[in-house]
């Protein structure tokens, strides 16, 4: 019997293999940005930014019926998205070197800023409000080539920026006042790592959803952080956390008919248990 | 200060703060080469403020901020003000030292690990090199700092409250590094400091500073050290008691 499924899913690859390849992406981008995102203690910018990409896409669909402007296609509708998202992450990187403010109360007034524009901004419009949800939070079981390529585009783009700067990044992360002292600009490096996590989680919204990224932002990184001692491994650990779990989610619940951006959530958890018991020093 | 040495850094009539809200105006400071400056007062006395400005990290409310050419600056900040949850080892958070003489997307090479190695022996801790960061102790932490600034072959060192967390021991052989560094020539030092005995054996100029009372006050150590001018910091009688060669401070007790 389980012969036979296997053989049912390999037969039905051209279904499986753009969304499959797509959770991979999103997987191993989320886990490696999640490192930054935890460390740095900004969790909560995961959320706030899909709603401004959410808040960016009613923004082309209220353009789209008020003025009859062509806002169809997926290209230009995620460019609103990225757009809002990517301004988001900017404005909540300066934010966060506030003094007044913890930072937590930009990133939480962002977050249900938007949330209440995108309330209002769907009440308007007539005929797209049903395909809202699906462009937003995509459809792990069915990611179109379109969307695929634009992920992997972001996805090495982010690669890129991270592979050359990962020293400054790191440096202006875990010691912004030293970085300062000796002469980096530290909002300008801090927006570039924004940037990333601007650019990054609207495309991965549209592949995985909303809740997995989130997830993604935040459990891999963690777990890796309670299992590994070095930065270098942690960093890997999260990103191989991210891609297992997001290629085991969509297999389990293909095989086991299950919701799948929830069952990869579930199956990143599970790798912090092992951490969580053997606790790193 | 080196009379006639032309300053590395100063500051002009400036004010110092944070946003619109200014902590102290009026201050004129000068750092050159070679110098030995301790900022001293109380906790929130705004020495920290003068420190970050004199470096460039805060911009002036009000006045100007001189430094006449590039400097490669070595710096120790407050100890709480680094997170220890990141998973870098000793040698990891040193090694941030050599960042600016790599330049922007070069890696460390092995003679950035040469310099750290050295710097973190000269504090005493080489053997912690591989150790994580976050299970030394307060003052190991803080010897790492120092290794960090020491590791970025700097012409100023900048260090502020660098022995908060040490052991009497530790504290004296920190600040032993640092003079011994000074005594090298060139390298010019200011550092931020609660404790006056911790400096007053080793600096040469001090600043007073207390933005409660209005107080900005810079001059040599000898000038600064008098009755009048600890009066005047600590709204108390202090006491400047020398033995065996060093100077100790204390505030003198209230007669009964």
């Amino acid at each position: 019997m389980i012969h036979t499924a296997w053989q049912d899913f390999l037969a039905a690859h051209e279904i499986w293999r753009e969304p499959l390849i797509a959770s991979l992406i999103a997987g191993a981008l989320c886990g490696f940005l999640g490192v930054y995102v935890v460390l740095r203690r900004t969790v909560f910018v995961s959320a706030a930014l899909t709603q401004l990409s959410t808040l960016g896409l009613i923004a082309a669909l209220i353009l789209e019926e008020s003025l009859g402007v062509e806002m169809e296609h997926v290209g230009v509708q995620l460019l609103f998205a990225l757009a809002f998202s990517v301004a988001g992450a900017l404005l909540l990187g300066m934010a966060l070197h506030g003094r007044r403010l913890p930072a937590e109360s930009g990133v939480g007034t962002t977050y249900v800023l938007a949330g209440a524009l995108v309330v209002l901004g769907a009440n308007r419009l007539v005929h797209a409000a049903h395909d809202l949800n699906a462009m937003v939070f995509g459809n792990a079981v069915a990611v179109p080539l379109t969307d695929l390529l634009i992920l992997a585009g972001v996805a090495l783009a982010c690669a890129i920026v991270h592979a050359v700067f990962a020293k400054e990044l790191v440096f202006v992360s875990f010691d912004g006042e030293t970085a300062a002292a000796l002469g980096y600009r530290t909002g300008r490096w801090n927006a570039l790592l924004f940037l990333t996590l601007g650019l990054a989680i609207p495309v991965t919204a549209r592949a995985l959803g909303a809740l997995p990224v989130f997830a993604f932002l935040t459990i891999p990184a963690a777990a890796a952080l309670l299992l590994a001692s070095r930065l270098r491994t942690v960093f890997a650990l999260a990103t191989a956390i991210g891609v297992v779990a997001a290629a085991g989610g969509y297999l389990v619940s293909w095989f086991w008919q299950l919701p799948t951006g929830a069952t990869m959530v579930v199956l990143a958890a599970l790798f912090a248990v092992p951490g969580a018991l053997l606790r790193r020093r | 200060m080196m009379a006639g040495a032309a300053p590395i850094l100063a500051l002009d009539d400036a004010a110092v703060g944070y946003g619109r809200e200014v902590l102290l105006r009026g201050l004129t400071l000068e750092v050159t080469a070679g110098d030995f400056l301790a900022i001293v007062g109380p906790n929130g006395g705004g020495k920290t403020t003068i420190l970050r400005t004199l470096l460039g990290v805060l911009p002036p409310l009000a006045g100007a901020r001189r430094q006449p050419r590039p400097l490669r600056v070595g710096y120790v900040p407050q100890r709480d003000h680094v997170d220890a949850y990141w998973p870098l080892t000793a040698a990891e958070v040193a090694v941030m030292g050599r960042y600016r003489l790599l330049g922007t997307g070069r890696r460390p090479g092995e003679r950035d690990r040469a310099a750290v190695s050295a710097a973190l022996a000269r504090v005493g801790i080489e053997e912690l090199a591989d150790l994580p960061f976050r299970t030394l102790s307060g003052g190991q932490r803080q010897r790492t700092l120092i290794a960090r600034a020491l590791a970025s072959e700097a012409e100023l060192l900048a260090l502020d409250e660098p022995t908060n967390g040490m052991d009497p021991a530790a504290e004296l052989d920190a600040m032993d590094v640092l003079r011994d560094l000074h005594r090298g020539g060139g390298l010019a030092v200011v550092m931020v400091s609660h404790r006056l005995e911790a400096v007053a054996n080793y600096a040469r100029r001090l600043c007073f500073v207390d933005k409660d009372q209005g107080l900005f006050r810079v001059g040599p150590l000898e000038a600064m050290l008098t009755p009048d001018a600890l009066g005047a910091l600590y709204g108390r009688r202090v006491a400047v008691r020398e033995e065996g060669g060093r100077r100790f401070v204390y505030p003198e007790t209230e007669a009964r």
